[in-house]
């Protein structure tokens, strides 16, 4: 890069952080060694990263800066920067991990077979992540398995590829409690448990399960409503969190930039529709993902578009799909990536802040780790 | 004079496709290093950092700081280590101070002056310059302030200063004829260095504090690829993972920006020279962006001091700082002024640069008495304040605070005379209680080394051992095999006080004769290889501070000794009824089939010889169907004849 080129460059950042003055509350940015695609929350002050590249990788849960945390006297705490409080070594990449919750326990996938490893993530003692046991997959499709936490006290993870090979596995024990019977051979996006017994399985063609694992008949897969998109088109999904009385909904997110929501009760049905205002060109299926706002009403974030993580208040979406502006858009990764090519560098992975309604993390290829507590414009102008 | 045979080539005939005929010496020097960590405290920017390195027989001491934690004898090294034994004096080859921050030198003038050390004391230029005035502002508040006793003076400074060698980037300082030590840039803070020290084929490298990445002030810690035998590094920020610096003066910007914007008023302690001179680049260009008009000021003393400074070390700030001092002068700012102290009463919205950087004393102090009653202000401390200031106090969340009174003059002098504080002579009346209602920032710019920097700089010189210092070992276990796997080297953590000993195996350079090596070319095989080892035979003379490698027989010659023959035999018993000739003849067919490649020779004496090796057949007189063959063969060919027998 020519010094006219770098010049250049600080002055787009500089600009950016100027205008993040007013943009932000809090922002904090981090340079990891290796781009991670899982940031996972292993309690309300940490969280676990881990990378995916083909040979050896690092699994490291890091403490947040205590300045972001900090409730009171936030101006005498200057400490600003992430702890790595554990740290580990798995063998292959990691796609996919999760935590089990109310344990020391994580869960991951390689992305190239359907086995999952456990991991110890460590005590006050020591600072290692250690492998403790590996669970076994039905499926020989070659795909990653998807895995999500069971709610219920058991510490129990649900995994699979795709449709016909999901299984509900304690991890105490090793054994199998729960197959989900279907013979599709579909592709799984997500797995989600809505309550201690419903999870959905989200499959890449839009079909979504839902699956209740005390009864014994082979549930029926909800195809996402009739949309413009036409074929070849890929689905992702998340459930909103299920808040006391009020219904919980379904956001859909298809690679050509389309969002529906539905309501839990009736998947194959659109409460409101929107296109959403994404490149579709150049994204890595993997990358994108959706999800709700655990602690702002109505709000979702879409990300692996681009560069960039979209908000957008879902509350304002109607029956019939209209072009949809973000509520707020998060630049960060794409002005501070100092790459060679000009290609944009994509958004790997978001995650929101259980209890702080406006604060989430974000990973992007380049190895870049962003918390921003972002600032409603819309509400600060009124 | 001496002369050693070493072990002669033991390899077997397999590996002789391998290394052909050569034959190899093998010397294994080992050396020890040990480390003895003379009390360092945990936790940031606490600690004290007190290393002492014997290398090749050498001792350094690498810094010498002291606690900031403690008040009494805690806050200093424990030289007793030492001086059980000896003066530091003899004891010690040299010290060498890493920066100017006092838990890296803050001890230097105890030790030198008080224990008593009078060697050479090596640190870069703007260390030396910069080091004597931060003793001597700490020394006026722990002596003055604090009325604290047993502590060193002015002049005890001074001596000390006396003492101190400049080192310049990257050159090499010869202290002794087989010391040497070789300074690095370390970023950090202006003047930081990292050191390369070096005995013999021996080395270490000491880092002191470093930085990694570089920022609108300093530039990145850089080192040769010098392959030493240990790497010494700070840890105390080994497990984090740094927020950019952007973002720190994102915050810094943020907080100016919103007191301006209120009408408030923002003072900035800060130390004359590092820190200030960033910060003001960066509000510069914040005004400019934002067309901002409230005034910036400078402490006077401050500028004219820091130019001084600024044009002596301008090598030492980054690419950028320099080339703006070449255009302009550092302080011609478009809108940072110089400042009066009848300013800090004028209204509306004002930014202050002032000194000290701990609210002790003067300016800063001044004005923030002035403005500490006014919720709307805002104090911004950019670094660490040394305990017992109002820098330290507000910074630990106090609020309401006790300021000396007029009298106070009157009750120092009394200190003075008496040894100790009459309290008869001030009243209740002397102090008043400063409410603190302006908000207090905590701002720290410091640049350190986190887990990524760590790693930066093993990959950038390549040691063969790791050692982290200022740690907590329990904590850095996953890091410990990080760096252990990553580049397959021992990664040591020893705790504060603990010796630990490092074995090395430096290679020795020997001298080899020609005629030693033509006559290994002579023998054949592939031509050397500087990757691989080969085996060479040869006689190791070691005379005086030489190695030399000659063959035997010069060797003999040299040192006019004769040559001893030294043969092996043995005996082996043969059940065999043919006659002994025809007993051996079959013996000579046999190794003839088995040993191609090799000389064998039947003699008209009735003997076989395989190359140097004879053996000889005879019966016994009893049984002439038993034969007893005899064999004997020189040192040289111990292997064969084993291997065949």
């Amino acid at each position: 890069m020519g010094e006219m080129d770098a010049a250049e460059f600080d002055d787009v950042v500089d600009d950016w952080f100027i205008e993040s003055l007013k943009t932000y509350k809090d922002l904090h940015v981090y340079q990891l060694e290796h781009p991670t695609r899982v940031i996972e929350w292993t309690s309300g002050k940490t969280v676990c990263v881990a990378g995916y590249r083909s040979a050896k990788n690092e699994l490291l849960e890091l403490l947040l800066p205590l300045k972001l945390l900090a409730e009171e006297n936030k101006g005498l705490c200057a400490e600003r920067d992430f702890k790595v409080v554990h740290g580990g070594f798995a063998e292959g990449p990691v796609h996919c991990l999760r935590h089990i919750p109310g344990t020391r326990c994580a869960v991951t996938n390689d992305g190239r077979s359907s086995g999952l490893q456990v991991w110890d993530l460590g005590g006050d003692d020591s600072d290692v992540i250690r492998r403790t046991a590996s669970v076994a997959g039905r499926s020989a499709s070659g795909r990653g398995s998807r895995i999500a936490a069971g709610l219920s006290s058991d510490p129990r993870v649900l995994h699979g590829a795709e449709s016909s090979d999901v299984l509900l596995t304690d991890l105490t024990s090793g054994q199998s409690v729960y197959k989900l019977k279907s013979d599709a051979a579909d592709p799984l996006s997500s797995l989600q448990f809505v309550s201690d017994s419903v999870f959905l399985a989200c499959c890449c063609s839009g079909n979504i399960y839902t699956v209740d694992t005390r009864a014994s008949d082979a549930p029926r897969p909800s195809p996402p409503p009739a949309t413009g998109g036409g074929d070849g088109v890929l689905w992702c999904a998340d459930a909103s969190p299920s808040s006391a009385g009020g219904a919980g909904r379904v956001a859909r997110l298809s690679s050509s930039g389309e969002a529906v929501l539905s309501d839990l009760r009736d998947l194959g049905g659109a409460v409101s529709r929107a296109r959403l205002d994404v490149l579709i060109d150049h994204h890595n299926w993997d990358d994108v993902k959706v999800s709700w706002a655990p602690a702002l009403d109505d709000c979702i974030a879409a990300s692996g578009f681009s560069g960039t993580v979209q908000i957008y208040d879902t509350s304002a979406w109607a029956a019939e799909p209209a072009a949809a502006r973000p509520l707020f858009e998060h630049r960060g990764h794409v002005v501070s990536s100092q790459r060679a090519d000009s290609l944009p560098v994509l958004v790997t992975s978001h995650v929101w802040h259980p209890e702080r309604p406006r604060t989430l993390l974000s990973a992007a290829a380049d190895g870049s780790v962003h918390v921003w507590d972002w600032v409603d414009q819309s509400a600060a102008a009124c | 004079s001496s002369l050693r045979r070493l072990q002669a080539d033991s390899r077997s005939r397999g590996d002789r496709k391998n290394t052909g005929n050569s034959r190899v010496v093998y010397c294994t020097v080992s050396h020890f290093f040990s480390f003895f960590f003379s009390l360092q405290g945990a936790g940031q920017d606490v600690g004290r950092s007190c290393i002492l390195v014997s290398i090749g027989g050498k001792n350094i001491m690498l810094d010498c700081g002291m606690h900031m934690g403690y008040n009494d004898d805690r806050r200093f090294p424990d030289f007793s280590y030492i001086t059980q034994n000896g003066r530091l004096t003899e004891f010690l080859d040299c010290v060498i101070i890493s920066h100017f921050h006092l838990d890296h030198c803050g001890a230097l003038p105890y030790m030198s002056e008080m224990v008593g050390y009078d060697g050479p004391i090596y640190m870069t230029h703007p260390t030396k310059a910069i080091c004597p005035i931060l003793l001597e502002d700490f020394r006026k508040i722990t002596v003055d302030k604090k009325g604290e006793t047993n502590f060193f003076t002015s002049q005890m400074i001074k001596d000390c200063m006396k003492k101190v060698i400049p080192l310049n980037l990257h050159q090499t300082v010869q202290v002794d004829d087989e010391l040497e030590i070789k300074a690095y840039y370390a970023g950090h803070v202006l003047g930081a260095a990292m050191v390369h020290i070096k005995v013999g084929s021996e080395s270490v490298v000491y880092t002191g504090d470093y930085n990694m990445t570089p920022d609108r002030h300093l530039g990145a810690a850089w080192i040769d690829k010098c392959r030493p035998d240990i790497l010494i590094s700070e840890s105390t920020y080994a497990t984090t993972i740094r927020d950019s610096k952007r973002c720190r003066e994102r915050d810094f910007l943020k907080k100016v920006h919103e007191t301006i914007e209120r009408g408030g008023k923002v003072l900035i302690p800060v130390f004359a020279l590092g820190r200030a001179q960033e910060l003001c680049i960066l509000l510069e260009t914040f005004w400019e962006r934002m067309n901002l008009k409230a005034p910036i000021y400078f402490s006077t003393g401050l500028t004219e001091k820091a130019n001084h400074y600024y044009k002596l070390f301008i090598t030492w700030t980054n690419q950028k700082i320099r080339k703006t001092f070449v255009q302009r002068n550092m302080f011609e700012f478009k809108h940072i002024k110089a400042f009066d102290r009848s300013y800090a009463d004028n209204p509306g919205p004002m930014v202050v640069f002032a000194t000290p950087g701990m609210l002790h004393a003067g300016q800063s102090l001044q004005i923030f008495k002035k403005w500490a009653g006014n919720e709307k202000n805002m104090v911004i401390m950019p670094g660490y304040c040394v305990q017992g200031t109002i820098g330290h106090k507000i910074l630990n969340g106090q609020r309401k605070l006790e300021m000396e009174g007029r009298l106070s003059l009157t009750k120092k002098l009394c200190r003075n005379n008496n040894n100790k504080t009459c309290s008869h002579q001030g009243s209740e009346s002397n102090h008043h209680l400063l409410d603190v209602k302006l908000q207090v920032e905590y701002m720290s710019f410091s640049a350190h080394a986190d887990a990524k920097g760590i790693m930066q700089l093993i990959r950038m010189a390549e040691p063969r051992n790791m050692l982290l210092v200022h740690g907590e070992a329990a904590k850095m276990e996953f890091l410990k095999g990080k760096i252990e796997q990553e580049f397959n080297i021992n990664c040591y953590m020893p705790a504060n006080g603990e010796t630990e000993t490092v074995t090395t195996n430096p290679s020795v350079p020997v001298d080899i004769s020609l005629n030693l090596l033509k006559r290994e070319m002579a023998l054949g095989g592939p031509l050397p290889d500087t990757k691989k080892p080969r085996t060479m035979h040869g006689t190791l003379i070691m005379k005086e501070n030489s190695l030399r490698l000659v063959s035997p027989e010069q060797a003999l010659k040299e040192l006019g000794l004769n040559e001893h023959q030294l043969r092996f035999t043995c005996r082996v018993q043969l059940q065999d009824p043919h006659s002994d000739s025809d007993t051996l003849h079959r013996i000579y067919t046999h190794l003839k089939s088995v040993l191609k490649g090799y000389t064998i020779q039947h003699l008209p004496d009735s003997t076989v010889m395989v190359e140097s090796i004879v053996i000889k057949l005879s019966s016994s007189a009893e049984d002439p169907n038993t034969k007893v063959l005899l064999l004997s063969w020189s040192y040289q060919v111990i292997d064969l004849s084993y291997s065949q027998c």
